[in-house]
């Protein structure tokens, strides 16, 4: 039942990005509607799938990796569908939904498995629900920072397209960028932390290296300096948005390392 | 009963001739209680604005009632006739149907998405309405069309985009800034058209507003024509380290404010956008400074790009609107034309069942001895015979409404059946 509704979720998610990006080009009410409804789908499939992990683990579904990344994902297309409702911005599923899509497709099917004995301590639940949290955050942080350098790439080229009508203003979306980002960060910074910490309880050392582990360090290193840049060189704008992009890309190679590297959180 | 819509509008007829005919509220009313006291129309809105002059009526003979109301019209105004006809354009129920739409919702206008037109037609129709010229049929066709101009208006965008350069001048400053409440503009140079774009921007909130101009009475004049503050000429860089948008229109020769001084003032801002709107020919504003990060110049070539894009913008959105216009013509024409087959259906069944039951009772009347059985089989068979005839004539009859073309139909139905005359 479990691999059908995954499947099923990532059809939705799928669908709902094509149309999200038809909308970009065809702006319809109805093809705006039919993303959100493919989205919920996908959501309320992934919603009872993950239900039924939990049940079947008798813990919350973060023990591994994909299992981790997909409670991310769920809470990632919740919270573009109620920002979207919130602020009336309708084209930023055409830019999570993809995101969302990239980080579902090493979820499904992944066996079931639970913490080994060893890992098993409430403080890893937490730092792997942190750092999920911090992810979410930077997930919308790269949609923002995307969203400002097309828009800017529009009023400076004076050549109005599709993108100058729907995006919303550059103030507006380098305040996002600069908000996720100092939400993200904290989150991020604590997981990692907790990371360190619980790795010297289990194995004695804090540093061992492992590939999840290092880009993950690489990611928050670059998403502290943009947050200091912001904070106290003034960066913002294009140049803050660059700098979201190649954290956002750390985060990604980070997560593909866990999945596909040999290492301590290896599926 | 027929229902057309004709006149002439800005796509024939010539602003000359259309300036002649229009006719105003006075007249109107005049006019239409001319129309009303003939027997010709049953019910009559006219609408005249500068772009149309349109009778929209219900008549037996169309054809005779737009000739009245024309003659009448240019009576009125001291037209000839004859320069008058061979522009005007007649619709009939579909096409009059759509037409009351699509100019409701500004798709028939000469620029489509002005707001203008749905006032007028709806002034036109209550004039109409005091001089009780408004009945059955035109009141639901007007309360429609208000409808889906509506409609038009928040599920399309065809009157969202800027088409005059000014206002494609607040829109942009819109893309740029998080809203232009408390936003300090700055007025080089007093042009006609930097003062309509400044007082744009202060209808959407932007204050304060500076004037710099080489001119100390001049700048003081329009500083207070704008509720703001004059600036000294020399003081001019300065103004730029504290404002969000220039808007410049001098008529100097040399570039005014040179890519040097901006790059100065842009150290101090801390990234707060710099929006120069530079309705200057020559130009005030260096184009050097479109390569500074957080500047955005639009010269008045750049804005007339914009309108245009807002207006292919605008046509896009039309198409859907048309489309939308199609669908609510075919959903207002089944509503009308189901009420108007329907008490004919009605009267068809209950003429048929009155006739079965006089048959059936006299049948039984002459067979002395029937079993209930007998008597429920006669039932049965003589209710068949009339559903199974009285079938092909109704789905007849809500096809052609549906098609709205019910009407010779009905007369038959009426003239075969017996049912009497249709009110």
């Amino acid at each position: 039942m479990q691999p059908i509704l995954i499947n099923a979720a990532l059809i939705g998610y799928v669908g709902a990005t094509g149309l999200a990006l038809a909308y970009l080009v065809q702006r319809h009410d109805l093809v705006h509607r039919l993303t959100v409804l493919c989205a919920l789908a996908g959501w309320a499939a992934h919603t009872v799938a993950l239900i039924l992990r939990a049940v079947e683990l008798g813990a919350p579904p973060l023990g591994t990796l994909p299992d981790a990344i997909s409670v991310g994902v769920w809470g990632i297309v919740l919270l573009e569908v109620l920002i979207e409702q919130r602020t009336g911005v309708r084209v930023l599923g055409a830019f999570v939904l993809p995101v969302v899509v990239v980080l579902s497709l090493k979820v499904t099917g992944a066996p079931a498995r639970t913490l080994a004995p060893a890992l098993a301590s409430a403080w890893i639940w937490i730092h792997i629900a942190l750092a999920m949290v911090g992810i979410a955050a930077f997930v919308f942080n790269f949609a923002g920072a995307i969203m400002y350098l097309l828009q800017e790439r529009q009023l400076k080229t004076k050549r109005p397209g599709a993108f100058y009508y729907r995006l919303p203003a550059l103030q507006t979306l380098d305040r996002l960028t600069f908000r996720t980002l100092a939400l993200g960060f904290p989150f991020l910074t604590t997981g990692l932390v907790l990371g360190a910490m619980w790795a010297r309880v289990a194995w004695g050392s804090a540093f061992t290296f492992d590939p999840l582990a290092f880009f993950s360090l690489v990611a928050w290193v670059i998403y502290a300096g943009t947050l200091a840049g912001r904070a106290a060189a003034g960066w913002h704008g294009r140049r803050a948005a660059y700098f979201s992009i190649f954290g956002f890309v750390a985060l990604v190679v980070t997560l593909g390392a866990g999945l596909f590297l040999p290492g301590r959180h290896g599926s | 009963m027929p229902l057309f819509v004709a006149g002439l509008s800005h796509r024939n007829a010539p602003v000359a001739l259309r300036e002649q005919l229009a006719v105003d509220e006075d007249k109107l009313r005049e006019l239409l209680v001319d129309l009303q006291a003939s027997d010709v129309l049953r019910e009559v809105v006219v609408l005249s604005t500068c772009n149309r002059v349109e009778v929209y009526g219900v008549a037996e003979a169309p054809g005779e009632a737009r000739a009245l109301a024309f003659r009448a019209l240019c009576r009125h105004r001291g037209v000839d006739l004859g320069t008058v006809e061979p522009l005007l354009y007649t619709h009939l129920d579909a096409d009059a149907v759509r037409h009351a739409f699509r100019v409701s919702a500004s798709l028939d206008s000469m620029m489509i998405g002005e707001p203008q037109i749905l006032g007028q037609v709806k002034d036109a129709f209550a004039l109409a309405q005091a001089c009780e010229a408004v009945g059955p049929h035109l009141h639901p066709l007007f309360s429609q069309a208000f409808n889906v101009a509506k409609r038009v208006r928040t599920e399309t965008e065809i009157a969202r985009h800027a088409v005059s350069v000014s206002f494609a001048a607040v829109e942009l400053a819109k893309k740029i800034f998080d809203g232009l409440g408390g936003r300090a503009v700055l007025l080089v140079g007093a042009g006609k058209m930097s003062e309509l774009a400044a007082k744009h921007l202060v209808e959407q909130g932007a204050f304060p507003i500076y004037v710099a101009n080489r001119t100390w009475a001049r700048a003081l004049e329009l500083a207070r024509a704008l509720a703001g503050t004059a600036v000294p000429w020399d003081e001019l860089p300065t103004a730029l380290a504290a404002v969000d948008i220039v808007v410049t229109s001098t008529g100097a020769t040399e570039p005014v404010v040179t890519r040097a001084a901006v790059m100065r003032v842009m150290h101090g801002r801390r990234g707060r956008p710099l929006f120069f709107i530079d309705i200057a020919v020559p130009r005030d504003v260096e184009a050097g400074v479109d390569g500074l990060d957080d500047v955005y110049r639009y010269d008045i070539d750049d804005l007339k790009q914009v309108v245009d894009a807002n207006l292919r913008e605008r046509a896009r959105e039309a198409q859907r609107a048309e489309s939308l216009v199609d669908r609510e013509v075919g959903k207002f024409l089944a509503r009308q034309g189901d009420a108007e087959v329907i008490p004919t259906i009605v009267s068809l069944r209950a003429r048929l069942e009155e006739i079965r039951l006089g048959e059936v009772k006299k049948t039984l009347a002459r067979l002395p001895e029937v079993t209930p059985e007998t008597r429920a089989a006669i039932d049965a068979l003589s209710s068949a015979m009339v559903n199974k005839i009285l079938h092909a004539p109704i789905t007849k009859l809500r096809e052609s409404s549906r098609a709205g073309a019910s009407r010779s139909w009905l007369e038959l139905v009426h003239e075969l059946f017996g049912l009497g005359r249709r009110s």
